[in-house]
């Protein structure tokens, strides 16, 4: 990593004990778009806020939440652009893993490996660490599960998460209605109604500036359309 | 120079196997035999020679069966990353590029002959890929030891438009003619029918060859055995079981 001329780590200690670039990392991804995850007795949900810088950006072109394995999906807070490089090296470690062991590869050891390549970059030279947190929302044979990891390789296993702007109001606001025998459905109803909740939207919410992922017991990811988004949000209402 | 001294090229390897594929209308027909040569033995009666490259794109390999597996398989991994990175269904030429390409680099010595064959939006495609890398396009392909009987049918009886059924009928009978009249081709025919949105693989489509001598009750023995002396020794008198005295096993 670097050139002979960076060989030395650009994250390094303060006398405090922390690691600066690691916190400014967090700052970075505490001022992105919010979102969040809920997990359900069947299933688990993972949405965020689209908000484009103008009205003339196509919002059919931009795509948060993106498909890792056909069972594990992901969306982030942060810088997008980070967040596409990672997305990309954890593809090639699912795919390497599945020609490696003939298995899919289970949604631990992916987290795992994308934690493994987010430290990475808080320890070799002449890089700087991810400003991204990932949420990553999987279905396998230990059941749904949902994984955030932070630009400092940590990652946690949760049972609601968010990420972004407003992520104390949109904790307090799950952690109110979070229940363990929560299904799906529910889970996708109190995600809209967080998001609703918490976000000043300059028009209305709707399907064009939120998008949502799910994944079920059928093991399949699939981001959720404009039109399927709308048909909840009416429920909601 | 090398030849000079004694060094043998090697030659295109006609193995063991019989493979076929033809475009129908709107639709693509792959064939295979099942049998699995080592030299003059059979390996395996009923193997899969129909490999999965994408959910619309298949490919029969012949050949080392090893190097079929491997190339199939490394290549099905890169489609299915690129398919993730642009969110587009896979293309036959796309498959074709990256099979060319890997077996070129090795220069003939990844031994897989293969006819790969898939629809996907710009229509039904089918290619025969040699083990140094050159490829053809082809309405109706044969590869394998057994290539030239089941090119015999073919050529007698294709033609172009073909339907679905007749499409299978074709096939299964240019793979008949291999598996009857090549030593190492045999076994039973799999097909794999590859229409626009929807794969369809018939493993062991027919089954030509069973085995005929199983006896449906079962085999029993005419004669039962006679017992003509019992001892019993019970092993506990021939061992002393001694405690040695503090731990039994240090962990």
């Amino acid at each position: 990593m670097g050139d002979s001329q960076y060989s030395f780590s650009l994250t390094t200690f303060s006398p405090s004990g922390k690691l600066v670039q690691i916190e400014h990392a967090l700052t970075a991804v505490g001022s992105g778009q919010t979102s969040l995850g809920i997990k359900a007795s069947n299933g688990v949900v993972i949405a965020t806020e689209k908000k484009l810088p103008s009205i003339l950006v196509d919002e059919t072109s931009v795509q948060k939440i993106q498909i890792l394995t056909p069972n594990i999906g992901v969306v982030y807070s942060g810088m997008g652009p980070d967040s596409r490089v990672l997305v990309r090296k954890s593809r090639k470690q699912a795919e390497q893993y599945n020609l490696l062991y003939k298995e899919a590869i289970p949604v631990t050891q992916l987290v795992r490996e994308t934690a493994a390549v987010m430290q990475e970059f808080t320890q070799s030279g002449g890089v700087r660490p991810f400003g991204v947190s990932l949420l990553v929302a999987g279905y396998d044979d230990k059941g749904p599960q949902l994984y955030q990891v932070d630009p400092s390789g940590s990652y946690f296993s949760w049972k609601a998460s968010a990420m972004g702007k407003n992520v104390s109001n949109a904790k307090m606001f799950l952690e109110k209605r979070y229940t363990d025998d929560m299904e799906l459905e529910d889970a996708i109803h109190t995600a809209i109604l967080t998001l609703k909740g918490l976000l000043v939207f300059e028009g209305q919410i709707s399907g064009k500036n939120i998008e949502i992922g799910v994944i079920e017991a059928d093991r399949t990811f699939r981001v959720l359309t404009a039109a399927q988004i709308e048909d909840y949000l009416q429920e909601v209402e | 120079m090398l030849t000079k001294k004694g060094l043998k090229p090697p030659g295109y390897l006609k193995t063991g196997t019989t493979i076929v594929g033809v475009v129908c209308k709107d639709c693509v027909v792959l064939g295979a035999d099942t049998r699995a040569t080592a030299g003059s033995i059979v390996a395996d009666k009923n193997c899969e020679k129909i490999h999965n490259m994408a959910p619309n794109i298949l490919c029969c390999g012949a050949g080392t069966a090893a190097d079929t597996e491997a190339v199939t398989d490394n290549i099905s991994s890169q489609l299915k990353l690129h398919r993730y990175h642009t969110g587009r269904e896979s293309r036959v030429v796309t498959a074709l590029t990256l099979l060319k390409s890997h077996l070129f680099r090795y220069q003939g010595h990844v031994s897989a002959a293969l006819v790969l064959g898939g629809v996907d939006v710009t229509g039904p495609h089918l290619h025969t890929i040699y083990p140094h890398g050159s490829t053809d396009t082809l309405p109706f392909a044969t590869m394998g030891s057994g290539s030239l009987a089941a090119m015999a049918i073919f050529e007698s009886e294709y033609r172009e438009g073909l339907t679905r059924d007749e499409g299978v009928n074709l096939v299964t009978k240019a793979i008949c003619s291999g598996i009857f009249n090549d030593l190492g081709s045999g076994s039973n025919v799999d097909i794999c029918v590859i229409e626009k949105g929807k794969t369809e693989y018939l493993r062991n489509h027919l089954t030509p060859n069973p085995r005929t001598y199983i006896s449906s009750k079962g085999y029993t023995f005419s004669k039962k055995t006679e017992v003509l002396h019992t001892k019993i020794t019970p092993l506990k008198e021939l061992v002393d079981v001694v405690q040695v005295g503090g731990d039994a096993m240090e962990e």
